[in-house]
């Protein structure tokens, strides 16, 4: 392996695959931290330029871009709380209220500082265990989804705050229930579609997300009326002091825990980052420094996610996500064939790749640190520009995309919805997290269901299943106990 | 030329457009080439797109594969080939079934056999939806050997790859799949191709048979193609097949191939319409059979 690793350093510190790797890198966080274009638009834009390099040039800079466009993808959660990616949906919950107090700076900081963290914990593990952890991928089959799944969807009753469990979970069903549009994977038959093609391959996350989080959001800034922009002017990158000490324990777990997450084909950094956040509630400790980890824990595991997502393209040739299909087709260009024979195949490239995510990291921390006063002056524009501007970039980011004008209208109409429901107390998360694992859940409970020819004791023979069984259990005690002990509290009134 | 994609960059659809692309340019066949993705919709929403603008153009293409036969038969969408002038198909990829490299299993008949015995029992996975590629594959070969599809018990993943996977932890025993997404895995010695839908052997596997030699008469490939829109002129048809046929026997695309592993296919202009036709009715009669076609339904 050390032979690999000083190839792997010649390799990466070529003179024209450092250009490439820093030109990947920026184009990837300048696309990424735009509202509604992620990994996946950031890479489908930057494959003309990777025709024109040789392979290992050309997977150092296209990982650049996948990783660049995930260090960069929490800008917009945090500051317009439009998150592009479905991997910074949870950098929101805390970024975006710490960016309206008015540190918009501190809270861009963190997610930087959090997703270098994240980034090279990342790519230390993949050097270290990228052929052996291959295997951890095939252990998980769909019974192990179907729990993960259910761990990730009990833990909104968690994320709730006090009084909010119920609204919550009803968010959470309707946002289930939205998934269910469009193809249905295992009849082959269409749902809810309308006979509307548009409809056929279900509704798209960045027009979700979009809708309920970006949209309504500056619809209720509307009907809030007023028009002070962020209270305090802190814009500077700063940290607090003791930030880094509060959250170094937080970025620790959840980048060992986000690596591990993003290893699993299909689960990848969504899954991370909503763990990374769920485990950091758990931890709570209502000090000062409680929204900054709410910031980094899932912003260091999405990060490590990202690089872990590497293990099972690489090693299997399997692309766990819709980004790193899109990579495995530029490998495939090459002639590369990623799977178990390519360690022996292309020495230079897979260890390549691996050492440029170091010098990548570096990268985007000088990239992003210095642009963040610049950014997160957004904030601070009074609401009657911030507004329209918000409303723009959401449309914007949807319609490029898909390039559908339906997509238009309907993201209008949900947006309405969405903001009814907010008004009505609901909040919007639990619907945006149901809707994303709704799909995934559904595939791999009815595969579980078919292979196990309806019976449910795949719960409770499989090792893995049943530990994430007893996790879900736990998972359901905490507001359980609360929900009881409020109603003997009522009772006894 | 501009070539309308219906999925988005970076699967087989978008390879072999940019591909083709590349090569006539780089030989000097096209002075350039212009590309566009058009997802969604199943390829519905490419479709509408090129009818709708192909005059915009000078030279408007559109690529296209199997499944744009499968889903106008089940009435997905309201177009099919015919809407379309077929110009050439370029590649395919011929359908495997795979099991892992240390399964008992040892030959199709076995397979077959299991089937018979045990109807219902067998798990077998596939890469795509009900009703689509792998599905009809899977049920074109049971349906040869006079086996219900229901004999085995499909299973779908959300991609060949996760598939594979599912093959390889054992969660499925036997795997109805293309050539191409499971050589990585045959090559690596980690699956084992029992018998391939190819009309001869693969060059590659020279000890796998096909389903022909085994008898049961099953000839299927997923071909990608070209198509240009239903008013291109006869003459210019005939040119766009003189420079492909150009491009064919040039080294660069025999470099393609041979990079990207894929299977050439030579049907050019009338004999791809032809060859769309009789895959059309081989599907139908498997479609029907599997409940996804009315019985009398013309595919409305």
């Amino acid at each position: 392996m050390w032979e690999g690793i000083t190839a792997g350093l010649t390799t990466a510190l070529d003179p024209g695959n450092l250009a490439w790797v820093v030109a990947g890198c920026l184009a990837g966080t300048l696309i990424g931290m735009l509202p509604g274009l992620g990994p996946i638009t950031a890479i489908a834009l930057m494959i003309p330029v990777s025709y024109s390099l040789d392979p290992a040039a050309g997977m150092i800079m296209m990982a650049g871009v996948y990783y660049g466009a995930v260090f960069g993808g929490s800008t917009s959660s945090i500051l317009i709380n439009a998150p592009g990616v479905a991997s910074t949906v949870a950098t929101s919950f805390d970024g975006y209220p710490m960016a309206r107090k008015g540190q918009a700076g501190r809270a861009l900081a963190l997610a930087a500082y959090a997703s270098f963290a994240g980034g090279v914990v990342g790519a230390v593990a993949l050097l270290l265990f990228a052929s052996t952890l291959a295997a951890l991928a095939t252990a998980f089959q769909s019974p192990e989804y179907t729990l993960i799944l259910a761990f990730a969807l009990s833990s909104i009753a968690a994320f709730a705050d006090r009084g909010q469990v119920l609204r919550s979970l009803a968010a959470a069903l309707v946002g289930l229930m939205l998934g269910t549009v469009g193809t249905d994977q295992s009849a082959g038959v269409q749902r809810f579609t309308f006979g509307r093609l548009d409809l056929t391959d279900g509704l798209s996350f960045v027009l979700v997300a979009m809708a309920t989080f970006a949209l309504a959001e500056a619809f209720r800034m509307v009907l809030a009326g007023d028009d002070d922009a962020a209270s305090t002017r802190f814009a500077h990158a700063r940290l607090h002091p003791g930030d880094a000490r509060a959250v170094a324990p937080a970025v620790g777990r959840s980048s060992v825990l986000g690596f591990l997450v993003g290893v699993l084909p299909g689960a990848g950094a969504t899954l991370a980052s909503f763990f990374a956040y769920d485990l950091q509630r758990r931890f709570r400790r209502s000090d000062a420094a409680d929204g900054a980890r709410g910031i980094a824990a899932p912003e260091s595991a999405n990060n490590a996610a990202c690089t872990g997502s590497f293990v099972p393209l690489l090693t299997l040739g399997i692309p766990g996500s819709g980004t790193t299909a899109v990579l495995l087709g530029v490998m495939l260009s090459y002639g590369v064939q990623p799977g178990p024979r390519l360690l022996e195949a292309e020495p230079t490239m897979f260890w390549g790749v691996i050492v440029s995510m170091f010098i990548g990291n570096v990268v985007l921390l000088a990239l992003n640190l210095p642009l963040i006063p610049y950014i997160s002056r957004i904030v601070y524009l009074r609401r009657r520009v911030l507004v329209p501007f918000v409303i723009v970039f959401s449309l914007l980011g949807v319609y490029l995309t898909s390039l559908n004008s339906f997509d238009i209208f309907l993201m209008l109409a949900f947006a309405l919805a969405g903001l009814a429901l907010r008004l009505a107390g609901f909040p919007l998360a639990p619907l945006l997290l149901g809707f994303i694992l709704s799909g995934m859940l559904e595939e791999n409970l009815r595969r579980t269901v078919l292979l196990a020819d309806g019976s449910w004791t795949f719960l409770l023979d499989r090792p893995v299943s049943l530990v994430l069984l007893v996790l879900c259990v736990l998972v359901w005690l905490g507001p359980l106990k609360r929900l009881l002990a409020r109603k003997r509290g009522t009772q006894g009134h | 030329m501009h070539i309308v994609i219906p999925a988005g960059p970076g699967g087989g659809l978008d390879g072999t457009a940019r591909e083709t692309g590349r090569a006539l340019v780089e030989l000097g066949l096209v002075e350039q080439v212009s590309f566009e993705n058009v997802s969604g919709g199943g390829g519905g929403r490419a479709m509408a797109y090129f009818l709708e603008n192909a005059e915009r153009f000078d030279l408007p293409v559109l690529v296209n594969s199997t499944p744009l036969v499968l889903r106008s038969l089940q009435g997905l969408f309201p177009f099919g080939f015919r809407d379309l002038t077929p110009v050439a198909a370029l590649v395919g990829d011929h359908g495997v079934f795979v099991v892992r490299a240390d399964s008992a299993i040892e030959h199709w008949d076995a397979v077959l056999e299991t089937l018979r015995n045990n109807p219902g029992k067998m798990v077998i996975g596939g890469g795509s939806v009900r009703g689509s590629l792998d599905h009809v594959v899977l049920a074109l070969a049971l349906e040869a050997a006079d086996l219900p599809v229901r004999a085995g018990r499909y299973v779908p993943y959300d991609g060949g790859g996760k598939a594979m996977l599912a093959l390889l932890g054992g969660e499925v025993e036997l795997l109805s799949t293309g050539l191409g997404e499971s050589m990585a895995f045959v090559a690596g010695g980690e699956a084992r191709v029992l018998a391939v839908t190819s009309a001869t052997r693969i060059t590659a596997l020279p000890d796998v048979p096909t389903l022909k030699e085994l008898g049961y008469p099953v000839v299927f490939a997923n071909w990608r193609g070209l198509f240009g829109s239903p008013t291109m002129a006869p003459q210019v048809r005939r040119e766009l097949v003189d420079q492909l046929s150009a491009m064919r026997t040039s080294p660069h695309w025999e470099d393609v191939l041979e990079r990207r592993g894929w299977t050439s296919l030579e049907i050019d202009a009338a004999a791809f319409g032809a060859y769309l036709e009789a895959q059309e009715t081989q599907l139908a009669g498997t479609m029907r059979n599997l409940g996804f076609l009315a019985p009398s339904d013309d595919g409305g």
